[in-house]
């Protein structure tokens, strides 16, 4: 009956309690978006930095990633092994790499670039390089000494799909490696590093032009939850031979990975704010109930209610009036989330792409709709609620019964 | 053996530099199966006496027990337990819970005592019949006469079977009719079931019904009278 008799006394003034509730729901639902929207904002910036080049997570031999020594090279009996490691679910894409450095030339023209190896295929399920192609058509498996090549350096070498290129390096084995490239795409990503200086070749090409036959430097792996990718790793960490290391994003992008723990910073203390508002809302509305009580609580005393009895009775309508708030603000949010997740709001007539952290912010809000965007506010709600009920809860309990009696 | 003794109570309340004096050096007893009055003026101490007696309120000096338990040292939780089980109140205004109707407010109490839901339905069913309000069990006080909010506090009052009923100016708000009614059928309450009754009143109609007369004044005993009815 105290739960029933909580109920009840929520709505003795309906018109309060429903204003304090639509706060709550409106407070909510705005911040499930708002959030949802941060989501869809990194979740395009980390796809951006990663799916540019690097993968989510990358295996290679001891410290190649600090030095990225030719001779570093991953044993090809390891790779049998990597790749049933990285067979579950939680892997969606995985290419064995072979990274080249050297001059590459057009005619009178030459420029340092860097040529990454790969089977097209793929690469195709870690990065999108091939997708980004503003002129050409992507590799073939079966293409020899295709390239596709960053849209600045093709540009300075003045070539197009179908150009010849000339590469030199120095080959593993000491020789002066050098062979014929043909142009099938130009990519371009935004970025400039990789505008400016990057090729995709195949791997067998650059295995022979690089003296490494059957040697890849490393194996990049996209998985289904970018932002689990340390997990990811630990949980592969020691399964992989001696030697050989694994590592995520977050290690080879060290400034996006500060760019996403900024947000989330962000995101609390935009969460705490709006809280701490709505909170003084609620505490308001249960603070005004008890002091209009007052003579009630000294009677329910006096009848024989414990003060604890009295405090539980408050704490249930402030827990109450939070979850109704938090029932129908997740449903609002969950709404508002829906209607902006596939078509979002396109910004490209007001804003262009913005750089930022070694990724691109395309000039679209969209929503994505993580766990923890409904669970956190919703948690933070109710505890909010909760909080505020416990002054009033408190002062309740604490009334003596004849001055309580007394009060008109 | 007394149901409730008091026994040299003094109560003072303080108001910034000022002490009043509600009671000085009071005893009274008052034997279990009475229907006693406590009848004086405004300020005579009625009201200080039913509070200290429902364990609402505690003497300055002196000491007050009730059903052979002297509830000096015990905490706010034991007390509010003490009333549950021991103490029948009947307030001047009532005072039923508005969101809950007739029956529930009734209920409120067993449930409190923690009697299965088949025995406390049993019992609120019996007693509204006793008390001629059956057919208002589903609505709430707002939706209720005074008499008839009376009646369901009265219901809310006996259903956990109190060693004691304290009634405070129970009839003061009600016409002389109902007053009437009411205090018949508190007073066949007592006969019948030997519910002891302990009120306050300055209303003649009341007096009249009584056992039992303490008249008070000051916070001093004046007489104390048993009448023939």
């Amino acid at each position: 009956m105290l739960f029933s008799l909580a109920y009840r006394n929520l709505w003795r003034n309906g018109r309060r309690s429903l204003l304090t509730l639509s706060a709550m729901i409106v407070s909510l639902a705005l911040l499930i978006l708002a959030l949802s929207i941060f989501s869809g904002m990194l979740r395009d910036i980390l796809a951006s930095a990663t799916e540019q080049y690097h993968g989510h997570l990358v295996i290679s031999e001891g410290d190649y990633q600090e030095n990225h020594d030719l001779y570093t090279t991953l044993a090809e009996t390891d790779l049998p092994l990597i790749e049933r490691l990285a067979d579950s679910d939680q892997v969606t894409g995985l290419s064995p790499r072979l990274r080249g450095y050297g001059l590459i030339s057009h005619t009178d023209n030459s420029y340092p670039a860097e040529l990454l190896g790969v089977h097209p295929s793929q690469e195709a399920g870690v990065t999108s390089l091939q997708r980004q192609l503003v002129a050409g058509s992507a590799l073939n498996d079966g293409d020899d000494r295709g390239a596709i090549i960053g849209e600045t350096l093709a540009r300075r070498l003045g070539v197009k799909p179908g150009a010849e290129l000339v590469f030199v390096t120095q080959a593993a084995d000491g020789s002066i490696g050098n062979d014929l490239l043909i142009v099938r795409g130009i990519f371009k990503t935004g970025d400039s590093a990789h505008d400016n200086g990057l090729l995709l070749v195949p791997l067998g090409w650059l295995q022979r032009t690089l003296a490494l036959p059957g040697q890849v430097h490393e194996v990049a792996l996209a998985i289904a939850d970018p932002m689990s990718a340390p997990e990811t790793a630990a949980r592969l960490r020691p399964l992989l031979p001696e030697g050989v290391s694994i590592v995520d994003w977050g290690t080879l992008l060290p400034q996006m990975r500060e760019a996403i723990a900024s947000f989330d910073v962000s995101r609390m203390i935009f969460s705490v704010i709006l809280y701490f508002a709505t909170g003084l809302g609620v505490l308001n509305t249960l603070f005004m109930s008890v002091m209009e009580r007052t003579r009630e609580f000294g009677i329910l005393m006096a009848i024989g209610l414990r003060p604890g009895r009295i405090r539980l009775l408050v704490l249930l309508e402030s827990i109450l009036l939070g979850l109704l708030g938090a029932s129908l603000g997740v449903a609002g949010g969950l709404v508002l989330c829906a209607l902006m997740r596939d078509n979002g709001l396109d910004l490209s007539a007001w804003i262009t792409p913005i750089s930022y952290a070694g990724g691109t912010l395309p000039p679209r809000l969209h929503t994505v709709l993580e766990l923890r965007n409904l669970l956190d506010p919703t948690l933070m709600l109710l505890l909010t609620t909760l909080i505020a009920g416990v002054f009033p809860a408190r002062r309740a309990a604490r009334l003596q019964p004849v001055a309580a009696i007394r009060m008109d | 053996m007394s149901l409730i003794a008091l026994r040299n109570v003094t109560k003072i309340y303080t108001s910034g530099s000022q002490h009043i004096a509600a009671l000085s050096e009071l005893s009274l007893f008052i034997k279990a199966g009475d229907f006693a009055v406590l009848a004086g003026p405004s300020g005579s101490g009625k009201t200080t006496i039913l509070n200290m007696v429902g364990a609402l309120d505690r003497p300055t000096e002196g000491a007050i027990a009730v059903d052979g338990v002297n509830y000096d040292d015990l905490s706010s939780r034991q007390l509010a337990d003490f009333r549950l089980h021991r103490i029948g109140f009947i307030f001047q205004s009532y005072n039923l819970i508005p969101v809950l109707t007739a029956a529930e407010n009734a209920e409120f109490t067993l449930l409190l005592q923690g009697i299965a839901p088949a025995e406390r339905r049993a019992r609120i069913d019996e007693l509204f019949e006793r008390l001629d309000i059956a057919e208002l069990k589903n609505r709430r006080p707002g939706e209720l006469s005074g008499g008839q909010q009376q009646r369901v506090a009265i219901a809310r009052a006996i259903a956990p079977k109190p060693a004691v009923i304290l009634a405070d100016e129970p009839t003061a708000n009600l016409d002389s009719h109902t007053a009437a009614e009411l205090l018949n059928l508190m007073r066949e309450l007592n006969e019948k079931e030997g519910v002891t009754f302990l009120f306050s009143s300055h209303d003649p109609q009341v007096i009249a019904h009584a056992k039992r007369v303490v008249r008070l004044r000051d916070g001093q005993l004046e007489n104390d009278v048993r009448q023939p009815l």
